[in-house]
């Protein structure tokens, strides 16, 4: 048994330190004008290879679409190349992707969908003196270091968990729906907990009262009846959500289950209740679920027709996650133009004082980036599913459908 | 059965079970309609455990592998049905009874083929880094052919029913009784039948087996056959409430490792009882611990157990 026992440690350590890259390397360096390097990094591997996979062909495709569009007009037309890295889901392989990709002549770097992950990238950005635009990547703390270096481009977890209390909020007075006391379930760790806490701050101030909050480990979770259980025993007008994709499916699923007497299941930066396979994947239980998140712009024409080449391209639908990818090669493209230079610290310069409009996402603006490099018009709208579909429905500018709510009738 | 160490053991461990969750609903300030719901429910999560945990036992236990493609294997026993399901539009639960067979071949094959060549080595380090590169192998085909977007099985029983006024998933339930069944058939063969006569024997003592004619590896091929069989039921089971993902099965693995410690390496109704046992403490553990609270209750009765019985509640004092 011990002999066991140890080999089992090792093999696990093992497996955790080694890691091989599967990418092809692009040959390119960052003093031609003929092309120009982006590195990307994403997971391509691991659990998270799905999303990984998406996001990549988003970035994929934007640097074909520029390109065929006559590349960078400022560097003579100069294309774009993607250099792909695999993360691997994994931060110290991230890490050493960021380093790769860079000593092999990226100009910027995007990425990443993890935090984790993406804190070490920024890092490594940092030192080299090499822009790293965030497709994804939620926490706070990244922008929190005093990097220079580091853009991102959707809402960070403070202000979507502050946002989404203000979006329940309004949508509550707009329907004339009573919620006086929300019951919180959300996945452990920095994630979720900082979406909890400034839904709370928000919400408290309002006179809402956050009667419970229920966490749960992502790492191991297959069962969502007692979470869901506790959280109604608190008798809540709402329960939010916050967490993944399996993990949420199972919360829709128990509520489905248990038909409790609650006016809405309302997700806030959730990664299933706005995903197009939700619906399909939940059935019966995904009807009139809400769901606070950044999301790709469904009332532009822009993002429709991208949409729709990268579903007959992929043969998957685009996520919001995929279409912020192709939002940061944009980013960088217009940075590139901007700036006519090749030089990464001229091109930081030019995505910091850069306002790109016309973005793909639902956003309030522009996308400009503050001192800390976060974008100051990132915001979430509400989504609801409504006959199988995932629909927008707050606020009513960019709706479309309109919102039921309360959205169940127990 | 009192008098055996083992009848004493399951009334030891069903007592404080009993104990404690009366302990739950008498002291735990709790609503006793919640507490009820979470005895359902870890009962049924207990299910799921036992199901996932008893092809490992049987691999663990007899051959002395430490399997790190269980869960790979999960997985593909989930995609397998889901396969049979979204292309030829069968019943889930004919396709888990398609699978079985099917997983079994594989194991059979694995074992026949690879493991085979490597367990009359000294140590089991071979063995150990070959079901670590079939995982490798198993998760990336997954992800080649199926991709890495959650999958979903319909289930044609989906519902839920009332039990004692508690909510009871009908997919879980299925895989509950599943389980049980799985459980006592593998019982019955380890008991009754010359195969299962072979496997212990060579269990117990490998040499003295192949002495009086068994033929070791072909034992050797059907229990990693009928461990991979078992997984496939689990699998196919366990796919109608899963998000199906290459990595589906991984979040199991090192529960199961720990019940089948637990229970006792090689031991069927170890891991029936660990399973269960472990499914209870962990769901009613989420009542009074948030995050991973509960997890750390179940490890600390891992540990608890190991040393008072280093052996495992079911295990064979070597």
């Amino acid at each position: 048994m011990k002999k066991h026992t140890l080999v089992v440690v090792a093999v696990a350590v093992a497996l955790g330190m080694s890691g091989c890259s599967g990418t092809s390397n692009v040959a390119a360096s960052g003093d031609s004008v003929d092309s120009v390097t982006i590195g990307s990094i994403h997971p391509l591997s691991g659990s998270l290879s799905g999303v990984g996979g998406l996001m990549n062909a988003g970035a994929k495709m934007a640097v074909a679409d520029i390109n065929e569009a006559g590349g960078i007009g400022s560097l003579g037309g100069a294309t774009l190349v993607l250099n792909e890295g695999d993360s691997q889901g994994k931060a110290e392989i991230g890490q050493s992707e960021a380093q790769r990709l860079i000593s092999e002549g990226a100009v910027a770097l995007i990425g990443t969908y993890q935090s984790d992950v993406t804190q070490n990238v920024a890092s490594v950005a940092e030192r080299a003196k090499v822009p790293l635009v965030i497709d994804v990547a939620v926490d706070d703390k990244i922008l929190e270091q005093g990097y220079s270096y580091s853009f991102r481009i959707q809402p960070d977890a403070t202000s979507m968990g502050a946002s989404g209390a203000r979006s329940l909020i309004a949508m509550g007075e707009a329907t004339g729906t009573e919620i006086d006391t929300v019951a919180y379930i959300h996945i452990e760790g920095a994630f979720g907990g900082s979406v909890f806490e400034a839904f709370k701050t928000e919400a408290e101030a309002t006179g809402i009262t956050v009667a419970d909050e229920i966490t749960y480990s992502g790492a191991n979770f297959s069962d969502a009846t007692t979470q869901v259980t506790q959280a109604l025993a608190s008798d809540p007008d709402v329960i939010v959500v916050t967490g993944y994709f399996p993990d949420n499916l199972l919360i829709a699923e128990a509520v489905n289950a248990l038909k409790p007497d609650i006016k809405a299941v309302f997700g806030i930066a959730s990664g299933a209740y706005d995903d197009n396979s939700f619906p399909a994947a939940a059935g019966e239980a995904a009807s009139n679920i809400l769901s606070a998140n950044y999301h790709y712009s469904a009332t532009s024409d822009r993002a429709a027709d991208i949409r729709t080449r990268f579903e007959a391209a992929n043969g998957e639908s685009m996520e919001t996650a995929s279409m912020l990818s192709y939002q940061a090669v944009e980013v960088i493209a217009a940075a590139l133009e901007e700036s006519g230079s090749v030089d990464p610290e001229v091109l930081r310069d030019a995505i910091s004082s850069l306002s790109l409009t016309d973005p793909l996402l639902e956003f309030n603006g522009p996308i400009e980036f503050d001192e800390n490099g976060q974008n100051i018009n990132a915001t979430v709208v509400v989504m609801q599913v409504q006959d199988g579909a995932v629909e927008q429905v707050f606020p009513t500018e960019i709706a479309t459908k309109e919102a039921i709510l309360p959205a169940f009738s127990r | 059965m009192l008098t055996t160490e083992r009848g004493r053991i399951v009334l030891g461990l069903f007592a404080i079970t009993v104990l404690g969750i009366a302990a739950v609903y008498l002291f735990g300030g709790k609503d006793s309609n919640l507490v009820t719901q979470t005895v359902v429910t870890g009962l049924l999560l207990g299910g799921v455990y036992v199901l996932v945990s008893l092809g490992l036992t049987l691999i663990f236990g007899v051959l002395g592998i430490v399997n790190f493609a269980q869960g790979a294997m999960l997985a593909m026993a989930m995609y397998l049905v889901y396969f049979m399901v979204s292309s030829a539009g069968i019943n889930p639960y004919l396709a888990v009874v398609l699978s079985a067979p099917i997983m079994f071949g594989f194991g059979w094959l694995v074992q026949s083929t690879l493991m085979n060549r490597l367990i009359t080595d000294v140590g089991h380090s071979r063995p150990l880094l070959v079901t670590l590169g079939l995982s490798l192998l198993i998760s990336n085909t997954l992800l080649m052919i199926f991709g890495g977007r959650p999958l979903n099985v319909p289930s044609p029983y989906a519902g839920s029913v009332q039990i004692l006024g508690a909510i009871a998933d009908v997919p879980r339930i299925i895989a509950f009784v599943g389980a049980v069944i799985v459980a006592g058939g593998l019982i019955v063969i380890l008991r009754k039948s010359p195969v299962g006569l072979a496997i212990r024997a060579v269990a117990a003592n490998g040499t003295g087996a192949s002495l009086v004619g068994v033929n070791v590896k072909r034992i050797y091929a059907m229990t990693f056959g009928l461990g991979a069989a078992s997984v496939g039921v689990a699998g196919g089971l366990l796919a109608p409430f899963t998000s199906l993902v290459p990595s589906a099965g991984d979040q199991f693995t090192t529960l199961a490792f720990v019940i089948v410690v637990l229970g006792g390496l090689g031991s069927v109704p170890g891991a029936l009882v660990g399973g269960i046992f472990i499914g209870l403490l962990q769901t009613v553990g989420s009542l009074f611990l948030p995050g991973s609270g509960p997890l750390l209750l179940v490890f600390g009765m891992f540990v608890l157990v190991l040393f008072l019985r280093p052996q495992g509640l079911f295990g064979a004092n070597k």
